[in-house]
This record gives C-alpha cells, structure tokens and sequence, in this order.
C-alpha cells in the first residue's frame, strides 16, 4: 500500500491505527485480547512496516490505514473522514436475560464511556440494526429514545440518530496510554505471584482508598475530575 | 386502526371447536406473534383472517374493519402458508411474473432487489432452491404486493438458524421500511423475544393471553421465597406455581413498583418463561379488560406442577 514503508511513525499516526483498532473492537470484530495485543504492537511500531498485517484480516472502516494529515491535538476526532454509517455496531447476548432494548442502551453508554462514540457520531440506523440483528425495530426504536431522554443521543429527522453528549472524561488515545500502564502494573503483579483474584482484590483496595483519602481532604478534589457533587460526609 | 380484530370468533369443524370466543383487536405497526400448543388454533385464526376460511360464529375484520376476502382486504392482505407455497417446476423470474400478473399491486423492483441480495437466482427452478431461499422467495413475493398486513404461518418451523435469521430480517425490515404489521404464528419462543411486540396466546381454541409485551413483562412478576409460605401470598393472582420441599417460585400478576413480602426476592419475567407459565396453565388469563380467567386458588388448590 505504501512505498515509503521505512518512514518512522509519528504518536499522531501510531494514535490514529490505535482508534481504527478500537472501532474493530467495538464493533466486536476483535476480542480484548486481540485488540490488546495490536494495540501493544502499534505503540511500539517505529515505521510504516511495523504496522503491516495488523488490519490483514479485518475489512476497511472508511479512515485510511495511516493518516495523511497530523492531528491537531489528542483530543479531536479519530483521525480520517469516516465513512457514512456507525463507528459502533450492536451485538445481543440471547443468554444475558437483560432486555433486547437495555442491552442496546448499555452498549452505546458503554462506547461513550471508553470514547469509541464522540459527540456528532451517528448511531447505527434502525433499518440497519433490525437486518444485522433481525429485532423488532420499536425495540431500537425505545432504544434511542431512552437514549434521547438521558440527554446521550439527538434525532435528526430524515438523518439518523447523533451522539450529543458524552461519558468519557478523557479522549482514547489517553484512555490507551493510562491501559498501558496498567498492563505494566499487571506484569509486574504477576511477576510478584499475585494471581488475578488477588489483582482484582488489590486493586478495588487501592480504588476504596484512594478515594476515601480524596474525600477526607475535601478541597483536593476537583483537580483531575470535573464532578460537582457534594462531598459526603 | 386495528390491523386485525374479532369478536366472539369461532370455527367448527364437524363436532370440534377450533376456535371458540376469540375475541382480539390488534393495533396496527406490530409484529404479533400467535403462540400456543398444536392444535390451539393458530392455523384456523390465521386462515379466517385472510378469508381462506368463514367463521362458524362471530366475526372477523382486518385493515380497520374490512372484512377478509373482500378486494380491498384482498388487496392489502399478503398470506404465505405454512408450506411455503410455490410452483415447484418454475423458476423463480416467472414466480414473479406470475404473481405480478396476478395481483393489482406488485413492486417488481423490490422483488428482484431483494432476490439479488440474497444470492437467489432468478432462473433457477423453485423446487431446487434450498429451503430457506424458497422461503425467502415465498416471502419476497409476498412482501412485493407491498401488503399493510404480512400473515405468516409457522414460517420458520423448517429453516436452520442462519435461514431462519435472515428470513425474519427480511420481515422486520419491510416492518421497520414501510410499516408493515405482522402477524405471525411460532413454536419457537426463544426468538420471539426479539421479534414480537405483541402476544397473542392461543390454548384450546380461545385466547389466553393478548396484548404488548411490554405491557405484559412490566405486569408479570416471578416471587422466589419459602415453599411452606407460597400459599400465604395469594394477595396477587398466581398464573403459575414451582415448587420444591423447600423453594418455590410463582408467576404472578403485579407491577414492578408492588411491595415484595418479607422473605421474598421478586425477579423480572422474560417473554419466554411469561409465555410458557401461561401455556402450563389453560386455567390462567391475562386480558385487556376485566380478566376472564381465574387466578390459581392457593389456599385451596394444589399446584398443577410440583417438582421434587
């Protein structure tokens, strides 16, 4: 695809192949695992070639495999126009015993919350969902009002349904980089014999902790989240 | 508008009841689906509704009070039977040419659109079609009369899961495309979930249970608690009971908003164990309006169904 296979990458570029990754998977064309993996690949890509084969077996999105433009700044949209259509597509767990409509709305708070649907997304359009999934379409369409009425989601008559609001804090990339230190902190958690109960357990530890320190020193808070509820005491 | 509505509806055959008492109105833009045991029937009410059979008593309308038969019901009326009914020795160009020739109304593009996309070629005779692409061409054809109401019997009793898929997209997209009301009759109550909106519940030859699902799941309750208390909390009607020497679980008739007895964990009903809880128990109704049935007698009655 690319002549110029012995170009180094930049982070913009290597930022962008992690987004179109992150649509695979949202889209549940890969599994945590693959998707770890192929982001831990594209971050320590150094040129184009690195990056080859890591969309071998996955179909096009509509962003180009690297960008040809740099990104303004971490936060704008992923890099490339999309094509027309969703960045998310739904799946249905038949054995989950959570409402067909629930589990749409759980998907689409799910993907705002790790930053795969920004605002201005479209949501996949109903005719579309009732042929992937073959649901009864009042039930997409309770699905994206309840979505309407949380503030989430705005129709646009004879357009589709378009993401207004968002539930992540932080924008993919940083999510990506804040993964990678974690997995770091895994590695090293398995290398002092931990086993994965006892991560969880640690980890909930160190989660109730620290924010029982934050709510302890009142004023501090604030700093790294935007929340204005009141502090319990 | 109705889509479909009877009152007091019934066919006899000889000395049996098919049907008996029906009594129905289905708003029109839903999928309805008709479920109930073998010889409920299903396939009687179906056939009354597009005009294949003339009630014994009552009356049936369709298409906000036409009555099935007459050309404007036969014209926005699309019926594919059970067998999936086609000339088996024609391929499927004349399949369409035939049907076109036949009815007032045919949308020739979307026909051959739709044959296109599902990779089914149009010179190829029907019979040798696998089964899910005859069904598809039953329904293609069908849908092509661009009908107001789509009746559908067992129509994927016979296809495999990936047939069966499909087969109900290309249903629920003419409902989702052009507001198509659908009224469909299955034994597979696993997909209805999905599909239908509204349930109909045939036992016997009468209607047991009808309305949305919504409505019906957000009314329905399953209680799990103490065997040796089940008959005490008979202040809502139980359609239906389990019971072991120490647990027992009812389905019963409250909203989510009802207070749960002390002891007691209330759990959310799914369409399939709704439906099946009915079907166990004939006895038990859950109708619009003043309710028919009686709920279960726990204080007097034993349960009809005890496990040990």
């Amino acid at each position: 695809m690319y002549s110029d296979q012995h170009l180094r990458l930049s982070d913009a570029e290597r930022e962008a192949v992690t987004d179109r990754l992150a649509e695979h998977f949202a889209a549940g064309r890969l599994d945590q695992a693959e998707f770890d993996d192929r982001v831990g690949r594209a971050m320590s890509a150094k040129t184009r070639a690195d990056l080859s084969g890591l969309f071998a077996d996955l179909p096009e999105t509509g962003a180009p495999a690297v960008p040809e433009f740099s990104r303004g700044g971490g936060r704008t949209p992923a890099g490339g126009p999309r094509g027309p259509g969703s960045p998310i597509e739904f799946r249905l767990d038949a054995a989950s015993g959570v409402p067909t409509y629930l589990q749409l709305v759980h998907q689409v708070e799910h993907a705002l919350r790790l930053g795969y649907l920004k605002p201005g997304d479209q949501l996949p359009k109903v005719r579309d969902v009732v042929a992937s999934l073959a649901i009864n379409p009042n039930t997409v369409l309770k699905a994206y009002k309840e979505l309407e009425t949380k503030g989430l989601t705005a129709g646009r008559p004879g357009q589709g349904t378009f993401i207004q609001a968002t539930l992540s804090q932080i924008a993919l990339p940083e999510l990506t980089v804040l993964r990678r230190s974690l997995s770091g902190w895994l590695t090293a958690a398995d290398g002092a014999g931990l086993d994965e109960d006892g991560m969880v357990a640690l980890f909930t530890s160190a989660l109730r902790d620290f924010y029982e320190r934050r709510r302890g020193s009142g004023n501090r808070r604030g700093a790294a989240s935007g929340e204005t509820e009141g502090v319990a005491s | 508008m109705n889509i479909i509505e009877t009152s007091g509806l019934g066919k006899r055959y000889g000395r049996t009841w098919a049907l008996r008492e029906c009594s129905l109105a289905v708003p029109a833009g839903h999928v309805a689906a008709l479920v109930g045991p073998n010889g409920a029937g299903k396939t009687t009410l179906l056939n009354l509704a597009v005009g294949l059979a003339a009630p014994t008593a009552g009356a049936v309308t369709v298409l906000g009070g036409r009555p099935p038969g007459s050309p404007a019901a036969l014209d926005g009326v699309a019926f594919v039977a059970q067998d999936t009914p086609l000339y088996k020795n024609l391929p499927a160009a004349d399949m369409l040419h035939l049907t076109r020739n036949l009815n007032r109304r045919f949308d020739q593009r979307y026909a051959e659109t739709r044959l296109g996309e599902l990779g089914i070629p149009l010179n190829r005779k029907a019979g040798r079609l696998s089964g899910g692409q005859q069904a598809q061409l039953a329904l293609t054809l069908a849908l092509a009369r661009r009908p107001r109401l789509l009746v559908l019997d067992e129509p994927v009793a016979m296809l495999d899961p990936v047939a069966r898929h499909d087969f109900m997209a290309t249903v629920l997209m003419a409902a989702a495309d052009d507001g198509v009301s659908v009224l469909l009759s299955s034994h597979v109550l696993a997909e209805l979930e999905r599909v239908a909106d509204y349930l109909i519940l045939l036992s016997r030859g009468r209607v047991q249970v009808a309305g949305e699902v919504d409505d019906l799941l957000a009314s329905h309750r399953v209680l799990t608690g103490p065997a040796a208390e089940a008959g005490r909390y008979a202040e809502w009607p139980v359609v239906h009971v389990r019971r072991a020497e120490a647990q027992a679980h009812l389905l019963v008739r409250a909203a989510a908003d009802d207070p749960v007895p002390p002891g007691w964990e209330a759990h959310p009903v799914g369409l399939e164990e709704l439906a099946l809880a009915y079907l166990r128990e004939p006895g038990a109704a859950a109708l619009p309006g003043p309710a028919r049935g009686q709920a279960l007698p726990l204080e007097t009655g034993e349960p009809s169904q005890v496990t040990r």
